[in-house]
């Protein structure tokens, strides 16, 4: 009971997350690519409830940031209070490439601005970028795992059960995959490409090469798994009663796999998400002015911003809950199998 | 045989503005101290050394194939020129040779060398080893690359010896600043190296792992010891020709230490936890990061102004395209509009450019001289403040016009203006220029991609296959003189990179530029020089052959007890004078 | 060297008179000859790939020199002559091939001297780090593994699938960086490099402690990354050996908990734990390339990085084939592993 009651929570968690992610221009004040010059590696904006004589107004408010004397230091303008309003005007945008709407859930009147969670180094909102690079970054997560996985199990299973000849070739190119050297691949990939992809185009064409490439691990222990699975007192016995091999395949050999599988899948999508990190290390990841939350990581990589600029650990946080919740789920599904077969029917 | 008149002029003029009691020859002196500012320091003992950080592992130790910046620079503090340009005064001023004699039609220079050198293993040094090195260099089979800054209009300079302390160069026709040529020209001995360049073996000669005492050098260190991968240690030149006032010899330190850090973020992090004393070229945030410890950590921090560096925006105007590019062609002809150029270029905000790129440690450019190259760079030009209204009257002139639903910006057939700028990936600072001018030119209604590619992939693009529509690069001067680029404007340069080799210059513009340096590379009087190249500058903000952006400031830092430590904007910035560098803590103490 | 050991495959026969191919034995050296068979064609096939690779990709090394105003294209096309880059694809190849039979691996353009001594130090250095690193991490994941599993939905567990979560989260050049800054500002670590300038004049003992102190941060890096996945695996292996009907019915029994753990559970819950155990030796050469930049660690990781960049073409080949070489012995070991601890597999083909 406590454990689905757990599973529930953070299918709820995540349906939270895809949800504001995929209504991300309704959700965040601003565009993800408007710049404000005067106001790079903004911290995050306070709201006030209580204005500096100690009054409280109706509504919450934000006060100005403006530069202070030595760079990149803000300090807070408390002459005049702009209000935060809700349901305000602001730049267009499209829900699921198909509405066009200029409303945002709440915004303040220029020259304030409410960051949320702080600005980037060329004065864009942070919060807009958290949201809208969700939709890169989780949609990357799941695309790059699912291609993996179903190269992965394919050729794993057909390794391990076949066995002779089919193994070793799957197997050799596996270590052939394993080898050779991606990074060239990938930095050469780039330059052939003609100029005109659009930035998300090419990121995800990565996305597929890495899934694509990526199916050798899985591919490996999987076929492992299937070795030992096929010598099972069980299947020889269904064997010798004349099952096919798709049978035996489906009926015996999938319930092996499917804690690997599952423990796989719980693992994997984090790390395609971050893949893009490492990408922009190699000046690979998501074109400007597109966000990515791996992209919005990657700008860690500077001392800089590594010791001062705080908030842009914020992807970090926001993956912690849901890797977790991916966690839980995994676990469920591994643990309350006939459960949750029986729920879902 | 006379020596203008004018070159004194310049020489007393520049002397008067600096600090130091330097003295600024363009003749050449009999002075054995030979250059550099006189020290303002001097050391109790000889026994520091020094720690420096190089972003990249230096490859060889070999002078005439040595082509990246670390082998460079570990070997510029093993060797000596003949004449060396003072890097802090940016006048040539003698070194190896003591003094030099220039004949009345400006083609023939005669050198003498100091008497009583001696390389660092104790061998003596005479002209025949100047000739040796400059027939290595000049030999069309070992392809040695300071071949071709030995060129003067396509003949490469000979050499003669005329008696062991003389050598007589001769120039096919008179060259400005002809003396600059020799910087950097390593001279090399003939005793260690003769034998491997008769066999054919001189580019296997002087690899990293050769024993130390196999190689020689006139300058300040000489090579001890190699770790792969970690460091590299030189060590003190016993033979070392430069004294101080005091008639010490120099240099002060016993040893230099060259660390592997990877990349600058490495670097500034051992900077800051005290391991190296000295860091050059630092970035603008993380020299914010480093003024706040700065007292904690007892260092200094340097800021010299903006750089020769120089950042643009090129549009791709060749003639001749990979096939299949009609794309390409099609939008050459809004690039080819000096109008659609000059719109751009007004609709860029270089100040907020500046701001985010370089924390305001920069200057914005309209040419490609920078304000730092204080002897060519051209005060007087007028230059034109960003006007979104200018660039919407330029582009209505040219034919373009705005789309009523959406404001995106189309030519006089209707087709809307979208390219996309490479850059390349290695390098945040020109992807975040492209980004800012992507911005820029949105509210101008034009549709940009920002395309990061790796270094090699854009070279390719821009110099080899010219499949590309923008780009944005950066370009190092280095040498402030005008001659140093001559590759870049001369329209047949391999480096005019918006259409190189041209083998006819393709605008009248263009024709003017090439006319104006040729003229000026001849040309000896340096105000008549530098009218010419002032006018170059003029050119360029009228054209706008490509948009200039904005160069970075020259950010060093050291340690407060490094003593003599005079950084400079000409390479190398922090270690030019290393023969005068050492470390000293508050007790007097020499570390 | 490639003859010798053709030779060694086809004396085979004559080692199957005496030995026999039913036996044990036989089968087992059978093997091991046809996999080494495989693994020459591999690394053919892998040096291929790399080249056709190189090929492929725009620019060559000497195009950055084209950027510096004063070379001239022409020097540049007589350094592309010089080292024969000017030269068909395949012709480069053969000449490659031709010298790697006499165990040269090729000339590096930048260094200007043979690529294999450059590569064996570098080589040697990253072993150094990722053999300490991944004997931590298999050690921490074992253990915690099997504890995890044992005591499941205990406070343990709980607290280590957090920490691996957010572990997860962070990728191993965020933690490295952070390491890193942290040294900085507390001075505890070291900010990188493998020893101290001045090494040699220490004491062995001192050195030793020198070494350490470099080590620890990258290696404590590079298997906090690698941690998550092994801990997860284990765990999850565990768990379901440790649901089935057996090990339930062994539990009824009465047996020992500790026996039950160590001679029933943990080896059938191995199969996935060493085909995961050959991927970590497989990649042992590989895996710390982008550590080893940030913490200026003397490995191949910097190396090979430059080099890519720079397009050092037999740089690049050598190192894929040093690497190549690893995952190769990593991945037959793995599999004799795996038929030495099942024993129902029988090796085949």
């Amino acid at each position: 009971m406590k454990r689905v009651s757990l599973m529930v929570m953070s299918l709820i968690f995540l349906a939270v997350i895809h949800l504001s992610v995929f209504f991300a221009g309704f959700f965040s004040p601003y565009d993800y690519a408007a710049q404000d010059r005067e106001l790079p590696y903004c911290p995050p904006t306070s709201i006030h409830w209580v204005n500096k004589e100690g009054r409280p107004l109706w509504h919450p408010f934000v006060y100005r940031w403006v530069e202070r004397a030595g760079g990149q230091r803000y300090q807070e303008d408390q002459r005049t209070p702009y209000s935060i309003h809700a349901l305000t005007r602001g730049a267009k945008y499209t829900v699921g490439g198909m509405v066009t709407w200029d409303r945002h859930l709440f915004g303040v009147d220029p020259p304030a601005r409410v960051f949320l969670m702080g600005s980037d180094g060329y004065g864009r909102d942070l919060f807009s970028r958290l949201l809208f690079g969700g939709q890169i970054s989780l949609f990357a997560g799941l695309v790059a795992t699912l291609f993996t996985l179903t190269f992965g199990v394919i050729l794993g299973i057909l390794a391990g059960f076949y066995g002779g000849w089919p193994d070793a070739i799957i197997m050799r190119c596996v270590e052939l995959f394993l080898a050779l050297p991606w990074l060239y691949l990938l930095l050469a990939l780039r330059g052939l490409l003609p100029l005109h992809t659009s930035p998300a185009q090419a990121f995800l064409l990565f996305i597929i090469v890495i899934g694509l490439v990526g199916w050798a691990r899985p591919a490996r222990l999987i076929r492992g798994v299937v070795l030992s699975a096929k010598e099972r007192k069980h299947l020889l016995a269904a064997r010798s009663f004349g099952a096919s091999d798709l049978y035996l395949v489906r009926c015996h050999i999938l319930p092996e796999i499917r804690g690997l599988l599952l423990t796989q899948a719980a693992l994997l999508i984090p790390q395609y998400v971050l893949a893009e990190v490492t990408l922009s290390f190699l000046g690979l990841g998501v074109g400007e002015p597109v966000p990515s939350w791996g992209g919005i990581l990657a700008t860690l990589q500077q001392y800089h911003v590594l010791i001062s600029k705080w908030w842009m650990f914020s992807p970090g946080l926001i993956l912690i809950p849901v890797i977790l919740s991916y966690g839980v789920l995994s676990n469920s599904l591994q643990e309350n199998r006939s459960q949750v077969g029986r729920w879902i029917e | 045989m006379k020596v203008p008149i004018s070159m004194w002029l310049l020489a007393l003029l520049l002397a008067g503005s600096l600090s130091s009691a330097g003295f600024a020859s363009a003749k050449g002196s009999t002075n054995p101290q030979g250059g550099g500012l006189v020290p303002d320091n001097q050391p109790s003992a000889y026994s520091g050394h020094l720690v420096v950080a190089l972003r990249s592992e230096p490859k060889t130790l070999n002078p005439v194939i040595a082509s990246d910046i670390s082998s460079r620079e570990v070997i510029g503090q093993m060797t000596a020129d003949l004449i060396h340009i003072n890097r802090y005064t940016q006048l040539s001023e003698s070194a190896l040779a003591k003094s030099w004699k220039v004949s009345s039609d400006e083609r023939r220079y005669t050198l003498e060398l100091r008497h009583g050198l001696r390389f660092s293993d104790g061998a003596p040094l005479d002209a025949d080893d100047v000739v040796f090195s400059f027939r290595v260099y000049l030999d069309e089979k070992v392809n040695a690359p300071q071949r071709d800054s030995l060129l003067v209009g396509e003949t490469p300079i000979t050499v003669r010896k005329v008696d062991t302390n003389t050598v007589t160069f001769a120039l096919a026709r008179p060259y400005a600043s002809a003396e600059r040529l020799f910087d950097s020209v390593a001279i090399l001995p003939r005793h260690l190296l003769e034998r491997a360049y008769s066999e054919g073996k001189l580019l296997q000669a002087w690899t990293l792992n050769t024993p130390p005492d196999r190689i020689a050098g006139l300058g300040p260190f000489r090579f001890k010891e190699y770790v792969p991968g970690q460091r590299l240690i030189l060590e003190r030149n016993p033979y070392y020709w430069k004294q101080d006032r005091s008639g010490n010899r120099l240099p002060y330190s016993a040893e230099i230490t060259f660390l592997f850090a990877g990349n600058e973020d490495a670097e500034v992090l051992r900077f800051e936890a005290g391991e190296t004393d000295i860091m050059n070229r630092i970035s603008a945030a993380n020299y914010f990061v480093l003024q706040q410890e700065r007292a904690s950590r007892g260092l200094q921090l340097y800021d010299l102004g903006p750089d020769l560096e120089y950042n643009f925006l090129l549009f791709n105007l060749n003639s001749t395209l990979p096939a299949g590019a009609g794309e390409i062609r099609r939008k050459q002809q809004w690039f080819n509009d000096v109008r659609f150029r000059q719109a751009i270029s007004s609709a860029i905000d270089r100040e907020g450019m500046n701001r985010i790129v370089y924390h305001g440690r920069g200057a914005p450019i309209w040419t490609h001289v920078s304000p730092g190259n204080r002897l060519w760079f051209d005060s007087s030009a007028r230059r034109p403040a960003r006007s979104l209204s200018h660039s919407r009257d330029l582009l209505k002139a040219a034919g373009f016009s705005w789309r009523e639903n959406d404001g995106t910006l189309i030519d006089h057939r209707g087709v809307p203006v979208e390219f996309s700028i490479i850059t390349s990936s290695s390098s945040n600072e020109r992807t975040e220029m492209a980004t800012i001018i992507q911005q820029d030119l949105s509210e101008l209604g034009i549709r940009l991609q920002v395309v990061p590619l790796e270094f090699h992939s854009l070279l390719d693009r821009v110099l080899e296959t010219h499949d590309y529509e923008a780009a944005v690069m950066g370009l190092d001067g280095g040498d402030v003189d005008p001659n140093s680029q001559m590759n870049v404007w001369l329209s047949s340069g391999d480096d005019h990179l918006w259409n190189p080799a041209e083998a006819h210059p393709a605008t009248g513009w263009e024709a003017e530029i090439d006319r104006l340096m040729r003229q000026q590379m001849s040309t000896s009087a340096p105000r008549d020089r530098k009218r010419l190249y002032d006018r170059v500058q003029e050119i360029e903000i009228e054209e706008v052959p490509v948009v200039f952006l904005v160069s970075p400031n020259l950010l060093v830092g050291a340690k407060d007890q490094l003593r003599n430590f005079k950084p400079a904007i000409l390479d190398s910035h922090t270690l030019w004078n290393s023969e005068q560098l050492f470390i000293q803590d508050r007790t007097g103490a020499v570390r | 060297m490639i003859i010798s050991s053709a030779l060694w495959l086809y004396s085979l026969p004559i080692c199957e008179t005496y030995l026999g191919p039913r036996t044990p034995v036989g089968q087992i050296m059978r093997y091991v000859a046809i996999r080494f068979g495989q693994a020459i064609l591999l690394l053919l096939g892998i040096s291929f790939f790399a080249f056709a690779f190189v090929a492929v990709s725009p620019g060559d090394f000497f195009q950055e020199m084209r950027l510096n105003p004063q070379i001239s294209q022409n020097t540049v096309s007589r350094f592309r002559t010089q080292y024969g880059m000017d030269q068909p694809f395949l012709i480069r190849y053969g000449r490659w091939l031709k010298s790697v039979g006499h165990g040269d691996l090729g000339y590096s353009l930048a260094y200007g001297s043979p690529v294999v001594p450059l590569l064996l130090v570098r080589a040697r250095n990253t072993l150094f780090l990722t053999g300490t690193a991944m004997f931590l991490a298999w050690l921490s994941a074992l253990s915690l593994g099997v504890c995890c599993a044992e005591w499941s939905e205990g406070w343990l567990d709980r607290v280590c699938l957090l920490a691996t979560s957010i572990l997860l989260v962070f990728p191993e050049l965020l933690l490295g960086l952070c390491f890193l800054a942290l040294a900085v500002r507390t001075g505890w670590f070291r900010t990188g490099g493998m020893v101290s300038p001045g090494f040699e004049d220490l004491s062995p003992w001192n050195q030793a402690k020198d070494l350490a102190a470099h080590l620890f941060v990258p290696a404590l890096v590079l298997s906090l990354g690698s941690l998550p996945v092994l801990f997860r695996h284990v765990r999850t292996a565990m768990l379901e050996v440790l649901d089935s009907p057996s090990i339930r019915a062994a539990r009824g029994h009465g047996i020992s908990r500790h026996r039950i753990l160590f001679r029933h559970a943990l080896p059938v819950a191995l199969n996935p734990i060493v085909s995961l155990f050959g991927l970590s030796l497989a990649s042992l050469l590989s895996i710390s390339l982008l550590t080893e930049v940030i913490m200026s660690w003397p490995g191949l990781g910097p190396l090979l990085l430059e080099a890519v960049l720079s397009r050092d073409v037999y740089v690049v080949i050598g190192a894929t084939m040093l690497s190549a070489l690893f995952l190769v012995m990593g991945s037959a070991a793995a599999d004799l592993l795996l038929y030495a601890s099942d024993s129902r597999i029988h090796p085949e083909g």
